[in-house]
């Protein structure tokens, strides 16, 4: 088991869109993406703070971001209903895709980007193929019973978590959806690395380690207070700590075997929810956290902590 | 002359003139005298009917004609967009130059110069030499100041403009010409004292001003007409400041200045005596700083200053009053309000109220000013006078009138009654108490007098006993007072005791129900106090406390009383208790249950799995394969995805749900369905028996059909071929074989499936055969009618057939179960089922063709009750004796002449053929949907074809024909359904 490292603040980003809605990576972790109350979504460089280009075309707030594997492109999901597909270069919204019947609240690439993923408050998950200039989704699952939450894929499954306190794996190869119900709403969904479980942060303020092939409940982490917010999760690189957010200003790592708390981070002492984060895609050292305005670069470098000694 | 040669000459010389020679030449005639422009070509013409002469003789052409313009434009050298026509374009060379219309030449623009009109008509700035107020080395106005020029004006100007003055006027109130002259007058002698005596600082300009207004006035003088309503700008003239005098120079005298030449004003700046020469000084000048300029009478004009018409300052006699009288002291001064500050609507107030003076008040000697506005709290101390006379007004409220002060005593000497104990001492009451009631007294006395006068009684008897009765009715009355004094205190008395006893019992009990029974609500105290609980405790203390009179009845009842009051009369405390909690206890529970740790709810994964079929695209994206080869089930079809929203689709779905109508042909057999029950068809007996129709709904007929007639069927022809194999495409793919179909069928008549279902037959061989078919004869053809189903339509019905079939399928059960309608076909039902057994005979021969051994049927096997159920179905009979009802019907209204000659159909033949034709079409299926009216009729009918069994087959044949011939114009869609039936038939021949 990797050894422990406690995380410090690295960067404290004032992203300057209203409130942070989601803070993510993109697919090699060199960028971040933060979605704003503000209907703007931003892209930023972690290590240094900068902002670098403003993506401003949503009608309602941006409620979750994803860009693509060769980070060309971006693609938003927003309130108003609608998903926008983003040239990263130009900044210029490339398509706008409308079908959702209710606030789009997650969005995804499949691996190779061409197909969009996303799920929305009208309790549908659609798949949108990006290649094409088709307007209307490829497909739609229409199983869920409340809000879709989160919208996973690898190579041959979509993944999708719901408020219905259910998971649905919709298995490509197969041809078979896989519904683990776990009873509580769940307000998000991680996947390791190897792709063999799932972390799902639920609203009973526990976070669930599920096996994707069993669909057994492995582990729990427990320690932090969701309340009635979207807090997310996430499993950190290496596959052997779970981070997750809390409502009360501080985020949580947890060893993935033994449950226990490693660390609580406190982001910051005047309270504010820690609703977002995002585990850098290869990196273990490196976490963001989002919290009310602001946007923070966690680190386990200990060289910049005496910097900024 | 050598004076000339160094002098420059301008201008061509006059020619010489020679000394002898007499100019003799005429000068040049007024007409002879052409103007040429400086290419020697006439200017004017037609000086009667022209002018100018432009252009080519007026025209825009020239010698060699007019060339109109040229357009080019290549790829290469794209033309530029159309130029924009300029007035000079128009315009001759001459009018561009010096002269012309339009001079061309560099010029400052308007607003850069807003100097003097004679400078602008000369066209060249002249730098103002003289400035009084010259400060700095370079005199006259400063360079820079010269050369920036501020395009702007200032606010200032900018506001004055607004308000509608222009520059060279005045600011002020319009003025009237009057008004005016003495302005200009007395500024006039205000400047003139400024000159000569005051501060310096008067321009040449202002001098001009001034000089103008003189003019002015002296012009005016003649026309002293005056006219008010004329007003003018006021005069523009410098205000002037007067600076106090401050060294002991002479007037106006100002003396050399001590500081060095380059620096600025000492005054100003005597910290810093070598400053930098500051250009711009003049820009923001002070106007009180002195001037340094070295001027003054006595030293007279310097060479830079322009007036140098006034050297010795003379002073001009006019400048003087000659006279005292000169100016006649103003009757009124009219208040100059200006006209412009006047709001519409408004005029004037010539009265001047303004200046009347207000009128003293006489103000009373105590008189205190307050403020009024201030206002003052109730709870500041009043000032002592105030509080004196208020308590002094509110005495009376605070005492009381004094009323109730007296006793009675003193009341009845107020009242002068007379009072039993102080009779005594006061055995008559004074006279001047009551002087009226005195006189009254007397007028009684004199009443009784002249009473017993007149009846002649004695008055000095009258007057005692008169007094004495006053007097005991004084007593009498007294008593009474006393008594009922007496009385209000007992009842007071008593009042304060109960209520003392009602205050002291509501704390415990809060109410009384047994009030009326002292003794009872005594005892009912105590019951409540004691607060027994068991039934035992109750009567034992109850029957201490009951006293003995009480029977055991009312001692019981007493308890039961005491018990239920308890229970009612509870006090509010208690009641109240159950349904109010504190704040306290809530926030303590909440505490509590906060603290106590949330029980752990085991979370329980549940897992299920479902088909779930990805698009293809979405399968191609992933580059996986599609799960089954893309053969899996297509979920059902949602609105959603199309693209438009049609009412139909709403029609079609409210009559019949697609879902309904799932057509197994399309199903592919590999597939294992979800459902197997409902989808896998059940395997039947290889060749059922036409009759032998499956008791379900129709769309479960139709699934089974195709399926069962398989095995036995060898296709024989090309369209048999395509139809069997297109039973396992989508109807998408059926086009073409419904088009082989259908294209046949416009060349021929429609042929009937069966006999029964009723289409007209176009051959006599045809119809021979569908007879034959039907009678149940050896059909010539050797088709049986099981084999026809091959062909038949499986596709659901759309549309109005929709609709139109929807109501039997709907029907069918209910016959199932309610079968009255069709009452006399119920006899006929063994005979019905015995017939099918007939027909089964009948039909062996294709049996044994189509037998196939039961282990080669492909599927699962049906369950034997449902085969056995199928030969006797009897929901299948109900259809077929609709049918027949029908059929015969039809007969009867068709043929009702002949039928009562006619040899009647054998039953058991026509039954038959009904059988048969049900089993095969739908459409009879349809004419079964008769009125219950028409079943009727058929009954009758039936009843009398029972009677007539030997009846001959070729008469109903007739009748038949006929029958078919009107049903076909009459139901003609069901026909037109019917034909491709017809036409598969046809061709199986």
């Amino acid at each position: 088991m990797p050894a422990f490292a406690n995380y410090h603040c690295k960067t404290t980003i004032d992203c300057q869109q209203g409130a942070v809605r989601a803070v993510r990576y993109n697919v090699d972790g060199s960028y971040c993406l933060s979605c704003g109350s503000d209907k703007k979504v931003k892209l930023w460089n972690p290590a240094t703070g900068l902002l670098l280009k403003t993506y401003g075309g949503h009608a309602d707030e941006v409620t979750d971001v994803a860009g693509s594997c060769d980070s060309s492109y971006i693609v938003s999901s927003s309130l108003d209903k609608s998903i926008i597909y983003w040239d990263v270069s130009t900044g210029a919204p490339v398509r706008r895709l409308r079908c959702h019947a209710g606030g789009v609240r997650c969005v995804c690439f499949n691996e190779d980007s061409s197909i969009a993923i996303s799920g929305g408050r009208d309790n549908v998950v659609m798949c949108w193929d990006i290649r094409t200039r088709r307007l209307d989704p490829v497909q739609v699952m229409k199983d869920a019973r409340d809000c879709i939450t989160t919208v996973l894929t690898n190579e041959n499954k979509i993944y999708a978590a719901s408020l219905d306190g259910c998971i649905r794996h919709y298995d490509i190869r197969v041809g078979e959806m896989i519904c683990d119900k776990v009873g509580e709403p769940i307000t998000y969904l991680a996947r390791t690395q190897d792709e063999q479980c799932l972390v799902a942060g639920c609203q009973d303020s526990v976070v669930r380690l599920i096996d994707c092939e069993t669909g057994g409940l492995l582990s729990e982490y427990k320690g932090h207070q969701a309340d009635d917010y979207h807090i997310e999760c996430g499993i950190l690189a290496n596959d052997a700590h779970i981070v997750a957010g809390s409502s009360a200003g501080d985020a949580y790592i947890w060893d993935l075997l033994e449950g226990k708390v490693l660390q609580r981070i406190r982001i910051s002492d005047n309270g504010g929810v820690v609703h977002s984060l995002a585990t850098h895609p290869s990196r273990s050292e490196e976490l963001l956290f989002a919290r009310r305005r602001d946007m923070y670069v966690f680190t386990t470098d200990l060289q910049i902590e005496e910097e900024q000694l | 002359m050598d004076d000339e040669e160094s002098l420059h000459r301008f201008g061509t010389p006059l020619p010489t003139l020679e000394k002898d020679v007499v100019p003799a030449k005429k000068p040049l005639a007024i007409e002879d005298q052409i103007v040429k422009d400086e290419n020697g070509k006439r200017r004017f013409h037609g000086a009667f009917t022209g002018g100018f002469s432009a252009g080519f003789w007026n025209t825009v052409g020239s010698l060699e004609g007019w060339t109109p313009q040229t357009f080019k434009s290549s790829r290469a050298e794209k033309a530029t967009p159309r130029m924009q026509q300029r007035p000079e374009d128009f315009m001759d060379k001459e009018d561009l130059g010096e002269f012309g219309i339009a001079p061309q030449g560099i010029r400052t623009r308007e607003e850069f110069s807003k100097e003097s009109e004679e400078e602008q008509r000369t066209g060249q700035r002249k730098r103002k030499l003289m400035q009084p107020e010259q400060v700095g080395p370079i005199p006259g106005v400063p360079v820079l100041e010269h050369l920036l020029r501020p395009v702007r004006d200032k606010v200032a100007m900018r506001i004055l403009k607004s308000m509608g003055w222009k520059p060279g006027q005045g600011v002020g109130p319009r003025q009237t010409k009057k008004e005016k002259r003495q302005a200009s007058a007395r500024n006039k002698r205000e400047q003139y004292l400024l000159e000569h005596y005051g501060a310096e600082g008067l321009s040449s300009l202002e001098q001009q001003q001034v000089a103008a207004a003189e003019e002015g006035r002296a012009d005016d003088n003649d026309d002293d007409e005056e006219d008010e309503d004329i007003t003018f700008a006021p005069d523009d003239y410098e205000p002037i400041f007067y600076t106090p005098k401050e060294n002991r120079f002479g007037m106006s005298y100002s003396g050399l200045s001590r500081d060095p030449i380059l620096s600025k004003s000492s005054t100003a700046h005597p910290a810093a005596p070598m400053q930098h020469i500051n250009l711009f000084g003049q820009l923001e000048t002070q106007p009180k700083q002195k001037p340094l300029s070295i001027r003054g009478q006595a030293f007279g004009v310097g060479a830079f200053e322009e007036e140098d018409d006034d050297i010795y300052a003379r002073d001009d006699m006019t400048r003087y009053d000659f006279s005292l009288a000169d100016k006649k002291p103003k009757q009124k001064k009219i208040q100059h309000v200006q006209q412009r500050n006047v709001i519409d609507g408004f005029s004037e107030d010539k009265s001047g109220a303004a200046l009347q003076k207000p009128y003293a008040i006489d103000l009373p000697r105590d008189f205190k000013p307050r403020n009024w506005l201030q206002r003052r709290t109730r709870f500041e101390p009043m000032d002592r006078e105030r509080t004196k006379k208020l308590e002094a007004r509110n005495e009376y409220k605070r005492t009381g009138l004094g009323r109730h002060d007296l006793n009675p005593e003193q009341r009845a000497q107020l009242l002068g009654e007379q009072k039993s104990q102080k009779k005594d001492q006061q055995p008559e009451q004074p006279p001047s108490r009551n002087p009226f009631k005195e006189r009254n007294k007397l007028l009684d006395l004199i009443n009784a007098k002249s009473e017993g006068f007149t009846k002649g009684g004695l008055i000095v008897d009258e007057v005692l006993p008169q007094a004495e009765a006053a007097a005991e009715t004084q007593t009498t009355a007294t008593a009474m007072a006393k008594q009922v004094k007496d009385a209000n205190a007992t009842i007071q008395e008593k009042a304060v005791r109960k209520t003392k006893d009602l205050a002291s019992a509501t704390p415990s009990a809060g109410f009384k129900p047994f009030l009326a029974d002292e003794a009872k609500q005594l005892r009912y105290d105590k019951f409540l106090e004691a607060q027994l609980k068991t039934d035992a405790e109750i009567t034992e203390f109850l029957a201490n406390m009951q006293p003995v009179t009480l029977s055991l009845w009312d001692r019981e009842m007493e308890k039961k009383e005491f018990i239920q009051a308890a229970k009612i009369y509870r006090p509010l405390n208690g009641l109240m208790y159950d349904r109010f909690v504190s704040e306290a206890t809530v926030q303590a529970e909440q505490i509590k249950e906060q603290q106590k740790p949330p029980e752990e709810r085991k979370v329980v994964m549940e897992r299920t799995k479902a088909m779930w079929k990805p698009a293809s695209l979405l399968c191609k994206r992933y580059n996986i394969a599609e799960p089954f080869g893309g053969s899996m089930l297509e979920p059902p079809k949602e609105l959603k995805g199309r693209p438009k929203i049609s009412i139909f689709d709403y029609l079609e779905t409210s009559i019949n749900s697609k879902a309904d109508f799932q057509t197994p042909s399309i199903r592919p057999k590999h597939m294992e369905k979800p459902k197997p029950a409902v989808l896998v068809p059940p395997p039947l007996a290889p060749l059922p028996p036409p009759d032998a129709v499956v008791p379900e709904p129709e769309k479960e007929k139709k699934v089974e059909e195709p399926t069962t007639v398989k095995p036995s069927f060898v296709p024989r022809t090309p369209l048999e071929q395509a139809v069997d194999e297109s039973r396992e495409k989508p109807i998408s793919e059926k086009k073409d074989l419904f088009r082989s179909i259908f294209e046949d069928s416009d060349e021929e008549d429609p042929v009937p499936v069966a006999a029964p279902a009723i289409t007209s037959l176009s051959t006599p061989q045809e119809q021979l055969a569908a007879i034959n078919e039907a009678l149940g004869l050896p059909s010539t053809s050797g088709v049986s009618a099981s084999s026809l189903n091959v062909l038949r339509n499986n596709s659901p019905p759309r549309g109005i057939f929709a609709a139109l079939f929807k109501p039997i399928e709907e029907l069918k059960p209910k016959e199932a179960t309610a079968p009255p309608k069709f009452a006399p076909i119920e006899g006929n039902k063994l005979k019905i089922a015995y017939k099918s057994r007939e027909e089964r005979l009948r039909n062996d021969k294709e049996l044994a063709m189509a037998e196939v051994p039961v282990e080669d049927i492909y599927g699962p096997k049906l369950p034997e009750k449902g085969a056995a159920a199928k030969t006797h179905a009897p929901e299948a009979d109900h259809v077929e004796v609709g049918i027949e009802a029908k059929l015969q019907h039809l007969w009867q209204k068709h043929a009702p002449k002949k039928r009562s000659a006619e040899k009647w159909v054998e039953k058991k033949a026509l039954s038959t053929d009904d059988s048969d034709s049900d089993s095969s079409s739908d459409t009879s299926s349809s004419c079964s949907t008769s009125s219950p009216a028409k079943a009727k009729r058929t009954k009758v009918s039936k009843s009398k074809k029972s009677s007539h069994r030997s009846a001959s087959s070729k008469k109903s044949k007739k009748s038949e024909k006929k029958s078919k011939k009107k049903s076909k114009s009459k139901s003609k869609k069901s026909s037109d359904r019917s034909k491709p039936k017809a036409k598969k038939k046809k061709s199986k021949h």
